[in-house]
């Protein structure tokens, strides 16, 4: 089985900054992988080109064994699920034609009329929200509503992959405790393989089945939560794992 | 004034089909450039929105010809189109262009950046991008540009019977021309209510954009 995503020694630079240096990486099928480190250390920039977002300079990135700068680039995006900070909900659309995005762009024929309702209802669930607020438009969401509606119409197209950049980096503490279980729950239930961006090291050793410790641009340790508490391989992992010794990491 | 006041609708009342005739004419004259203004416009702003380096090149010739008075760009055009309609469509079609794509371009290239980050990472073509989510989203402030443009459209047609084209300019002209200030009354009244009705219309209708957009 191929892993679900491969990164081969990849370089990647914003004008003279290199953000990425020779960075590999492989995340097998159905993997929870967190990605924590500094601002500025390219996990923002790992994750954009999985979905072709962004062209590697140097290297390849494989999704699925393909590599992702020849794929049809929106062929390749719709089948892989996609959630920012900021959400970026369309204004101007229902809850449910949101949701319903990525089908209508690829004329789905099982998202029309009362199965796209169906449907939107269903994911509504899933993320834990009445159905009812299909017919809301997003400014009359409150920001973790927002937020798990992001997460409904990222996976509207039953994708495989689910990439998520500090999607709980602008909710409140309780609201953030409850969307981190939904999303356990969901990659469980789902078995899908989730690329997920933090800064915050309890968040990354409470979701992650792997997590990936970013130092400049390079692949600094991937581990297994509990090991990398029980070793950190460098002193800026020892750093993150000192503070949050009384929290207990996933099995 | 009372007098001139008077005396104007003493003239709807006994010329009011004359001048429903010229209200008539003014209103597709000015309908012609602004669906001219409004397509040429609108394709514009969209091109320049999709290759930005070209937008100062395009937005500068655009501000040139608006900053051309209409009265002269009527003259500079006489030897290529003639003299009537066609001439009076042309000129207004130039001034329309302007707002329409300045007002294009600034609505689509100050779209929130996350809503597009989304847009794009889902997997929208350029194509299904600007027809879902970037047009509709910038559709008030497209529609701002479209007021201003129709208003000024309207107003200005006023002149265009110096060339001979029809319109309510016909009776502004002639009441000069035979010194009779009712008749050039008359015809700006009719003018100026053409422009505040439609403006109106339009005014709705961004409300409506406004409010959904937000």
């Amino acid at each position: 089985m191929n892993p679900a995503i491969e990164f081969h020694r990849v370089q990647k630079s914003f004008g003279s900054q290199p953000v990425l240096r020779d960075f590999s990486l492989s995340v097998e099928q159905g993997a929870f992988l967190t990605v924590i480190g500094r601002s500025g250390c390219g996990k923002t920039t790992a994750l954009r080109l999985v979905n072709a977002l962004i062209a590697p300079d140097g290297g390849r990135v494989l999704v699925k064994g393909r590599d992702a700068a020849q794929a049809d680039p929106a062929a390749l995006r719709r089948g892989i699920g996609y959630t920012i900070q900021n959400v970026g909900l369309f204004p101007h659309m229902t809850v449910e034609k949101n949701i319903a995005y990525v089908p209508a762009l690829s004329k789905s024929p099982l998202w029309k009329g009362e199965e796209r309702r169906r449907r939107a209802a269903e994911l509504l669930e899933s993320v834990g929200l009445e159905p009812a607020l299909a017919g809301r438009y997003p400014r009359e969401l409150s920001g973790g509503q927002r937020q798990r509606v992001g997460i409904a119409r990222a996976l509207a197209a039953q994708p495989d992959i689910l990439l998520m950049d500090e999607p709980f980096g602008a909710v409140d503490e309780i609201t953030r405790r409850q969307l981190q279980d939904e999303i356990l729950r969901i990659h469980q239930e789902r078995g899908i393989t989730i690329l997920f961006v933090t800064h915050d090291i309890e968040e990354a050793l409470r979701l992650g089945t792997q997590v990936l410790v970013m130092e400049e641009g390079r692949a600094a340790q991937l581990d297994a939560p509990s090991a990398l508490m029980a070793r950190p391989a460098t002193p800026f992992a020892a750093q993150l794992v000192r503070r949050s010794r009384d929290f207990s990491p996933r099995r | 004034m009372i007098e001139l006041i008077s005396s104007v609708f003493a003239l709807y009342g006994e010329r009011w089909d004359w001048f429903l005739g010229l209200l008539r004419e003014h209103f597709l004259l000015s309908g012609q450039a602004i669906l001219l203004s409004g397509a040429i416009g609108l394709l514009l702003g969209v091109w320049i929105s999709q290759h930005p380096r070209l937008a100062p090149a395009v937005m500068g010739v655009c501000n040139v010809l608006y900053t051309i008075p209409a009265i002269s760009l009527l003259g500079i055009l006489i030897p290529f189109t003639g003299i009537g309609n066609r001439t009076a469509v042309t000129a207004l079609t130039i001034y329309g262009i302007m707002p329409m794509v300045r007002n294009t371009y600034v609505g689509l290239t100050t779209l929130d950046r996350d809503i597009l980050e989304a847009a794009r990472g889902m997997g929208g073509t350029e194509l299904q991008t600007l027809l879902r989510i970037k047009l509709p989203l910038a559709a008030g402030v497209i529609l701002a540009g479209v007021r201003n443009m129709v208003v000024m459209t309207v107003s200005v047609a006023g002149i265009a019977s110096f060339v001979g084209a029809g319109g309510l300019g016909v009776s502004i002209y002639r009441g000069i021309t035979i010194y009779n200030p009712a008749m050039t009354a008359a015809g700006s009244i009719l003018i100026a209510a053409l422009a505040v009705l439609l403006d109106l219309l339009l005014a709705r209708l961004e409300q409506y954009f406004k409010k959904r957009g937000s």
